[in-house]
C-alpha cells in the first residue's frame, strides 16, 4: 500500500517503448536518471516489446536504485521481460492504453524514444482511491487524461504549465530536446545554472600559461597519443605533449598533463590539464568526471565544494562526460558533442 | 610585525599532527589572527584535505621554491576565514625537492606578514623533519598515551633540544580516553608528562567527530558542541598566553552527578 501511495504522490513514467536494443536502453535511461528531478522518485518503466533477460533487468533496476529511485512497476509487451520481472519481484502493470497512445502521438518524442512525464500531484491526489490497487493506478492516470487531454505537443506543454515554476526550473523544456539532441546538457544551458549547483567553478588564477606559450587552436587529431593501460595513483604524474588515453582510473592526487586531449576510460579523480601548450580546443573526457581540478589551456576550474567526493568513488554507473572551453568558460557535456 | 613560527611534530605517524595543525590554525584565525599553515609533508600531503581546500590548490611550496610562481600566488585562502591561508605541499614530489634553508627562508618571509606560521611536520626524523623545524622558533610535540608514541616523542624532544633556534617545546596529548585511564588500561596524563618532562599545552579527548570532520574537510573547532573542538580552542588560547584550565574529561558517575553535570552544561549555554 505504501508503495502505491508513493507512486501516486511521487512518480514518473519513463517511456522507452520505442527503443529496440538493450545498450541503447541503458544509455538513454542513464541520461534520464542523471536528471535531478528523478532522484528519490518511483519510476514506472514503459519498455515496449524489447526482450530483457533477468540479468539485464537486474542491472537496469540497480541503475535506477543507484540514483536513489525505485521501480514502481514496468509495462512491457514482451513475455521474456515479463518473466524476468516476475522472477525479480518487480510488479507488472499496464498503463492506460489511451494515455500511452497520446504520449507517443508526439512523433518527434516517439522517434527519440524517450519521454519523461511528470505526474501532476494534485490531480493524482484528487483521484478516487479504490480497493483494487491495479485499478487505482490506471484510474489515477486516467484522471490526468480527463482533466488535461493530451493530444498534441502543446497539450503536453500545458501539463508542464500546471507544474509550479520552481519545479519547472530544472526541467528542460521539450523544444530543448530537439536542439540539443537530448542528453547534451551543458552547464551553461540551464541544467546546472548557478554557482551552487554547477559542477566546476573557474578559479581566478590570472594568466597561468608559462612564458612563451600562446593560445592556439591546433588540431589534436594530428598529434600522437600516449596509451596507458593502468590505474594512476596519488602522486603519479603523466606529462605528454600529445593526447593521453588512460584505460583505468586516475585517483585523487594524480596529475595528467597533456598537450592535447585527455581521455580516461574510467573514473577521473585527480587533476587533468588538457591543452597545456595553450590549445584551447582541447578536451577532457572520462567515463566518470570527478576531477578535483579541470584545467584546459590557461583556464583552471575547481570542483564545486558541494560535490564532496573525498576518496575514489567506485561505481558501476558511468555517465560519460566531456569538458571543453566555450565562451571563455569550462563547460561539461553529458554526451560527446559532434559539431 | 614578526609572527611566531611554530612547528607541529611527533616522530610517530598517525598521532594527529595534521589534525592538530588544521584545528589550531583555524582556532587562531577565528580569534582574528593572521595565520599561515605550511604543509611540509611532500608526497603525502593531507592538510589540504582536512581543510577542504584540495580543489583550490594551483601552486605548491615546490613551485615557490623553484620559482614558477610568487609566494603570494601559492597561498590558498580558507573557504570561511580569509585570515587563514595554506601553503600546500606538492603531492607529486618527495622530501628532497626542498631543503632546510629554503624552508627557513619561506618561514622568514611569511612571519613578517602574519601573526602565526604553523608548520605541519611529516612523520620521521629524516630530511622532512629537518626541513620543517628549520624556520621554527617554537615546537608542539603531539603524542598519544601509548608507549610507542611516547618513545618517539621523547626522541623528537631530544632532537629539538639540539636546535638552538627553538626556544619553547610543548606537549599536546591527543586521543585521551578517560574511561580507559580510570580502568588503568591507558597511561594517565600525569604519567605521560612525568616521562616527557615538558609543559603541557593541551589534552584532546578521543572524539569520533574527528573522523567525520576529516572526511568533510571541516576542522572540528568549528563545531561548537564537540568536546575535541573545545579542547583545541583551549590550546589556541594557551598559545596566546592565556591561562585556561584543562578540560575535565572525567565523566560523572552516578545518577545525581549526571543530573548536576547536565544542569551545569545548561547554565554554560545560557
Amino acid at each position: 500500500m505504501l508503495m502505491e501511495k508513493s507512486v501516486v504522490e511521487n512518480g514518473f513514467i519513463i517511456d522507452l517503448s520505442n527503443i529496440k536494443n538493450t545498450s541503447q536502453l541503458v544509455f538513454e535511461l542513464s541520461s534520464i536518471m542523471e536528471h535531478p528531478e528523478v532522484k528519490g522518485k518511483n519510476i514506472c518503466l514503459k519498455l515496449g516489446s524489447l526482450d530483457l533477460k533477468q540479468s539485464q533487468l537486474l542491472s537496469i533496476k540497480a541503475l535506477i536504485e543507484s540514483m536513489n529511485a525505485s521501480i514502481a512497476f514496468i509495462d512491457t509487451k514482451s513475455e521474456q521481460t515479463e518473466a524476468s520481472a516476475v522472477s525479480l519481484g518487480i510488479m507488472i502493470k499496464e498503463l492506460s492504453e489511451e494515455l500511452a497512445a497520446d504520449i507517443s502521438a508526439d512523433s518527434e518524442h516517439a522517434e527519440q524514444g524517450q519521454f519523461v512525464q511528470e505526474v501532476v500531484e494534485e490531480k493524482l491526489e484528487a483521484a478516487e482511491t479504490t480497493e483494487n490497487e491495479e485499478n487505482k493506478v490506471v484510474e489515477v492516470y486516467a484522471g490526468v487524461e480527463v482533466d488535461h487531454p493530451i493530444e498534441t505537443t502543446e497539450g503536453i506543454e500545458d501539463i508542464y504549465d500546471e507544474v509550479s515554476a520552481e519545479e519547472l526550473s530544472e526541467v528542460i523544456p521539450s523544444e530543448e530536446y530537439e536542439k540539443t539532441n537530448f542528453g547534451i546538457l551543458a552547464a551553461s544551458e540551464g541544467l546546472l545554472p548557478t554557482e551552487e549547483t554547477s559542477k566546476y567553478i573557474l578559479l581566478d588564477t590570472g594568466n597561468v600559461l608559462p612564458e612563451g606559450v600562446e593560445e592556439n587552436s591546433l588540431n589534436n587529431e594530428s598529434v600522437s597519443t600516449l596509451y596507458i593501460n593502468q590505474t594512476l595513483r596519488s602522486g603519479q604524474t603523466i606529462n605528454y605533449e600529445g593526447n593521453i588515453l588512460i584505460i583505468g582510473d586516475a585517483h585523487p592526487g594524480s596529475e595528467i598533463i597533456a598537450g592535447g586531449d585527455i581521455t580516461v576510460w574510467g573514473i577521473l579523480g585527480g587533476i587533468a590539464h588538457a591543452g597545456s601548450n595553450g590549445n584551447i580546443t582541447s578536451k577532457v573526457r572520462a567515463l566518470k568526471l570527478n576531477a578535483i581540478q579541470l584545467r584546459i589551456a590557461g583556464l583552471y576550474a575547481r570542483r564545486n565544494d558541494t560535490l564532496n567526493v573525498p576518496y575514489v568513488q567506485k561505481t558501476n554507473e558511468f555517465t560519460p562526460e566531456e569538458a571543453l572551453i566555450e565562451d571563455g568558460k569550462i563547460v561539461i557535456y553529458k554526451k560527446l558533442r559532434r559539431d | 610585525m614578526t609572527g611566531r613560527v611554530i612547528v607541529i611534530t611527533s616522530g610517530k605517524g598517525g598521532v594527529g599532527k595534521t589534525t592538530t595543525s588544521a584545528n589550531i590554525g583555524t582556532a587562531l584565525a577565528k580569534s582574528g589572527f593572521k595565520v599561515v599553515l605550511i604543509d611540509t609533508d611532500l608526497g603525502l600531503r593531507n592538510l589540504d584535505l582536512l581543510l577542504g581546500l584540495e580543489n583550490r590548490i594551483v601552486y605548491t611550496i615546490v613551485d615557490v621554491i623553484e620559482e614558477r610562481c610568487k609566494l603570494k600566488q601559492a597561498l590558498v585562502k580558507d573557504k570561511k576565514n580569509p585570515n587563514l591561508q595554506l601553503l600546500a605541499a606538492a603531492q607529486t614530489r618527495d622530501k628532497t625537492a626542498v631543503n632546510a634553508e629554503q624552508l627557513k627562508e619561506i618561514c622568514d618571509i611569511l612571519k613578517e606578514e602574519n601573526d602565526f606560521v604553523l608548520v605541519d611536520c611529516p612523520a620521521g626524523i629524516e630530511q622532512g623533519f629537518q626541513n620543517a623545524v628549520a624556520g621554527a622558533s617554537e615546537a608542539i610535540v603531539v603524542t598519544t598515551p601509548e608507549m610507542s608514541a611516547i618513545r618517539d616523542a621523547d626522541r623528537i624532544i631530544g632532537l629539538l633540544a639540539t636546535k638552538e633556534e627553538i626556544t619553547s617545546v610543548k606537549l599536546l596529548l591527543n586521543r585521551v580516553r578517560p574511561n580507559l585511564i580510570k580502568s588503568n588500561e591507558m597511561m594517565s596524563v600525569d604519567d605521560v608528562v612525568g616521562i616527557l618532562e615538558i609543559p603541557l599545552v593541551g589534552i584532546i579527548p578521543e572524539d569520533t567527530g574527528i573522523i567525520t570532520s576529516t572526511n568533510k574537510g571541516e576542522p572540528i573547532v568549528n563545531d561548537e558542541n564537540a568536546l575535541a573542538g573545545k579542547a583545541y580552542r583551549n590550546v589556541a588560547e594557551r598559545i596566546l598566553g592565556e591561562e585556561v584550565p584543562f578540560l575535565d574529561l572525567d565523566e560523572p558517575k552516578g545518577f545525581m552527578a549526571k543530573i548536576k553535570n547536565a544542569i551545569a552544561k545548561l547554565k554554560v549555554k545560557v
